[in-house]
């Protein structure tokens, strides 16, 4: 019998693009909203910056940081907005942020959670 | 009775209000009428706020805790108040805004321009056309160094007796002091762009500079009359090697390097910040020797003090002036060279306008801070540091403590300033990162930073001792810097790179003026002729300190190695 692989569906990402620093305030939020972790990776980007804010531009770093969130497709709305509140994303230059369906995803789920889960079906 | 609530009415209440837009129709909008954003004043203090608090902090930390030190040291030990605190305490705050734009406006005016000159410059032009280029880059780099100003505002502090030549160096005749420096710091280029090409070793050309430079004090020392100007020139070295000259003169280093030399070495890229220290030593006693054989009126100038001042040398304006010639032309320069020659566009040219302009209001901000802040509370702290052990008029029952005490507290004091001022250096930090990857460990950031503290603090105890019991500083110099020289001939290429480059980084652009400033009011308050040759000896202390330690970790590896050989042995 091949093994069985516990495939999750209802799965969606979350990324948010922002100011290198200002990762951890996003985790943080995400976290409080009920994520379960999140992936950082740096990043170099243009955009408003360049565009809108003239002088003032050089108060928007360049480099980036890239959040990614997974998260269960309940949980998403509420970790959107709590992440944008908190990186203030209203403001030109802060960053954006943005979701995807995930059409699969699979991770180590706990074994007792399985059957439980299974049973209660 | 347990209330019930709907989920989605629980919902509804937590939840923040989203409306649906399609971003086509943003896209058509903006397309259709183009428009300025319009930043509300929340904005502007979102954007503004970390920007400018990230770096005020950065300026703050290198401040407080040298200046906090310093006051507190005239408050505990020393029993006395810091006279006119009320306009020390607004210099410091001049001098911290004033670098915070400083350092800003270089990096967005100035560093551009040098990065991309260094890249493209080999590519383009001969290599006589380069060496041109690197050498008005090190000369004008050297006039827009915040802590060069510190050179013209110790002026005040040197008394005309006895030492006719250095009082005329550094007052009537500064522009030449700093013309010399800059010259020799141009010349410091020159000769580590000539070692990128023909891949001479740092080694060699340390020892053919040394060689001269240490003859010239030899006999500088014979002369009374020019024997004080030695601790002024081997200062001006550590005073060179600042914020301004450093990245500016690496970018382009790097970039020569980059596009000369096959091999790949990163240590590459330093080296010339040694030469920087060595060549305005021997620049500034050439400019000595000139003097004392052409025939100045040394004593006629006197007349010209009486004089009062024209509005445009008289305080605000005289620092506005100072600024606007030490930035613009370098700038002018840059601009020349890629525009010009390179046939660069010069991209983002209202960030660049940004720059300049903040960097000149910055020098000006510091210049001023450094009359009223740094100087004053320096020479002050300078000043009263003999009431420890010796009688003082300004302060009730000195001498405070038994002499030797006394004496021993005044070391410990200056042991600690250089101890301290070096460990809070932020450009050491780097350094030591640097250092731990490149060794594999071995040579750890904590070690190199302790070894160039350690260093540093016991130079600047030595020159104190000097100050004080007036010790002729070539009896320093000179066999400390025979020392290095035996050092460095033992010692691997990569450790005296390492070395000789961390007495550079170590003297920035707070402890310089800090440092000048005590030595001057410890050197006034015990009548010894002059107070320089403080900091030239915290930049030998380092030297001296990292080669041993790289010749310990040398050993060490040795030893280790031979211990695992004779267990495998038996």
């Amino acid at each position: 019998m091949n093994e069985e692989i516990i495939v999750l569906t209802d799965v969606v990402l979350i990324t948010v693009i922002v100011q290198r620093g200002a990762a951890d305030t996003v985790v943080r939020a995400a976290q409080k909203a009920g994520a379960q972790g999140a992936t950082i990776f740096y990043a170099r980007g243009t955009g408003v910056r360049q565009r809108h804010l003239g002088i003032l531009g050089v108060a928007v770093n360049s480099e980036k940081e890239v959040v990614y969130i997974v998260a269960s497709s309940d949980q998403a709305d509420r970790i959107f907005e709590q992440v944008f509140v908190a990186a203030k994303l209203d403001t030109p230059g802060m960053g954006m942020i943005y979701m995807t369906h995930l059409e699969k995803m699979a991770t180590h789920v706990p074994h007792d959670l399985i059957t439980r889960i299974s049973d209660h079906e | 009775m347990a209330k019930k609530l709907r989920y989605g009415d629980y919902l509804g209440a937590v939840r923040h209000r989203q409306r649906k837009l399609s971003y086509n129709a943003v896209v058509a909008h903006t397309r259709l009428s183009p428009r300025k954003t319009k930043l509300r004043p929340l904005d502007l203090y979102r954007l503004l706020g970390p920007y400018i608090g990230v770096r005020f902090a950065e300026q703050l930390m290198a401040v407080v805790p040298l200046a906090s030190f310093l006051v507190l040291f005239q408050f505990g030990v020393l029993n006395s108040e810091v006279h006119g605190w009320e306009s020390i305490a607004l210099g410091m705050m001049a001098v911290i805004c004033g670098l915070m734009l400083f350092m800003e406006g270089v990096k967005r005016g100035l560093m551009p321009f040098s990065e991309n000159i260094g890249y493209t410059m080999p590519g383009k032009f001969s290599t006589p056309r380069v060496l041109g280029v690197a050498f008005v880059l090190g000369f004008m780099a050297t006039l827009a160094e915040p802590a060069i100003g510190a050179l013209k505002a110790a002026g005040s502090l040197v008394s005309r007796d006895g030492t006719p030549y250095l009082h005329l160096l550094l007052n009537e005749r500064s522009d030449l002091l700093v013309l010399a420096v800059g010259f020799g710091v141009g010349l410091a280029v020159l000769a580590g762009m000539l070692r990128f090409i023909y891949g001479w070793s740092l080694k060699s050309l340390i020892i053919s500079t040394l060689v001269p430079a240490l003859s010239m004090t030899l006999f500088f020392s014979m002369d009374s009359r020019l024997e004080p100007i030695i601790g002024l020139a081997w200062d001006c070295g550590a005073i060179t090697t600042g914020p301004v000259t450093v990245p500016l003169v690496l970018a382009i280093g790097i970039g020569v390097s980059a596009a000369t030399s096959a091999e790949d070495n990163p240590l590459s890229g330093f080296g010339i910040v040694t030469l920087a220290s060595l060549f305005p030593p021997i620049a500034v006693m050439s400019l000595g020797l000139a003097l004392s054989f052409g025939d100045f009126p040394v004593l006629e100038t006197a007349a010209n003090i009486a004089a009062a001042p024209a509005w445009y040398e008289s305080s605000p304006f005289d620092d506005i002036i100072a600024a606007l010639r030490a930035i613009l032309p370098l700038t002018l320069f840059l601009w020349l060279v890629q525009y010009w020659w390179l046939k660069e566009p010069v991209k983002e040219g209202k960030v660049l306008v940004y720059g300049i302009t903040l960097a000149v209001m910055g020098m000006m901000l510091f210049n001023v801070g450094l009359d009223y802040g740094l100087t004053p509370l320096g020479s002050q702290a300078g000043g009263m540091v003999p009431a420890a052990f010796a009688p003082y008029p300004a302060i009730q029952d000195s001498p405070l403590y038994p002499y030797w005490t006394g004496i021993g507290i005044a070391l410990l004091f200056a042991l600690l300033l250089g101890f301290g001022a070096t460990v809070a250096e932020p450009a050491l930090n780097a350094m030591g990162v640097t250092v731990q990857n490149l060794t594999d460990g071995a040579f750890t950031k904590k070690l190199l930073i302790r070894a160039v503290a350690v260093g540093v603090g016991l130079g600047v105890a030595l020159g104190v001792a000097k100050v004080i019991f007036a010790i002729p500083i070539v009896l320093l110099l000179i066999p400390a810097y025979l020392l290095t020289l035996a050092l460095t001939v033992i010692s691997s290429e990569e450790y005296v790179n390492l070395a000789w480059d961390s007495a550079g980084v170590t003297t920035g652009p707070v402890t310089v003026p800090l440092v000048l400033a005590l030595g001057l009011g410890l050197g006034k308050a015990v009548g010894a002729q002059d107070g320089f040759g403080i900091l030239a000896m915290a930049s030998v202390g380092p030297i001296l300190s990292v080669l041993v330690t790289g010749l310990w970790i040398r050993w060490r590896v040795k030893s280790n190695r031979m211990a695992i050989e004779r267990i495998n042995r038996r």
